[in-house]
């Protein structure tokens, strides 16, 4: 069985990536073909479910912050929900929790999309 | 006494590796282990090994170019008082700045580099880079809290 899993779908608009085990440098590029194919479908409303994601390096966060501020210009943003205890503290630990959007699971993320596009 | 003196002379567990990236998972579940025998609680531990994941994974990117094959040798010391993590390599020594990383300007820059480093910085309560008899060396220092 593959060590990181990734896969995606559309809830509501939103494009939501399902990440599910240990991604690590190893693993990363999956990781950012799977967003930048979604960016270049201008899909720019994209929420990261990391429910069953156990373990994260920067190698993984430094993907997020790659892309965010190409999607925040074109009115989108990356969020992230469900994370458990262990990946938020890692997200914590480099000061990602002030600047990006956690909520603590899909639906309230979803939410957060809706009235986004409302404003906009 | 908190430095390096604390420790054994020798490592009590030394390990070589080849830069293989696929070879990171199990370096973060040794040291884990490690971490716990050294009476870590399994969260510090956690910790630990992100922070061994983070080095190692500088050394394979940076130093060795992601070029495989390349030898990186793992030491770690145990004491009572906390436990010491030396990695060392050749290739290209590190370019580690003690500048503070300010993640706001990293995102604007789109400047991937650093966040590693930060995390180890974080994470260890010292992290010093050298050069010592033509290898690099990446020693990273977590002390015990008393109980």
């Amino acid at each position: 069985m593959k060590s990181f899993q990734i896969r995606s779908k559309m809830v509501d608009g939103v494009a939501v990536l399902y990440l599910k085990g240990h991604l690590d440098a190893h693993q990363v590029g999956r990781f950012e073909k799977e967003l930048l194919r979604l960016i270049r479908e201008s899909n720019f409303n994209i929420l990261i479910n990391g429910q069953e994601l156990n373990y994260i390096t920067s190698a993984g966060m430094g993907i997020i912050m790659g892309y965010i501020d190409e999607v925040r210009e074109k009115g989108g943003d990356i969020k992230l929900c469900a994370l458990n205890e262990r990946v938020h503290e890692t997200f914590d630990l480099v000061g990602f929790t002030e600047i990006y959007d956690f909520s603590a699971d899909e639906q309230a993320a979803i939410e957060k999309f809706k009235r986004l596009s409302r404003q906009a | 006494m908190k430095n390096s003196s604390a420790f054994p002379a020798k490592p009590d567990f030394a390990i070589t590796i080849l830069s293989q990236t696929q070879l990171l998972k199990m370096v973060v579940e040794l040291t884990r282990h490690i971490a716990t025998l050294a009476q870590f609680p399994l969260r510090e531990a956690q910790r630990i090994s992100l922070a061994i994941d983070e080095a190692v994974t500088n050394v394979i990117k940076h130093s060795y170019g992601n070029r495989q094959g390349r030898e990186i040798v793992l030491e770690y010391f145990l004491a009572e008082a906390g436990l010491r993590i030396r990695v060392l390599y050749s290739g290209l020594a590190p370019d580690i700045s003690d500048e503070e990383v300010n993640i706001g300007r990293m995102i604007k820059t789109k400047r991937k580099g650093g966040l590693g480093v930060k995390l180890m910085k974080t994470i260890m309560d010292s992290v010093a880079y050298s050069t010592q008899a033509g290898l690099n060396v990446c020693e990273m220092i977590k002390w015990r809290t008393p109980k």
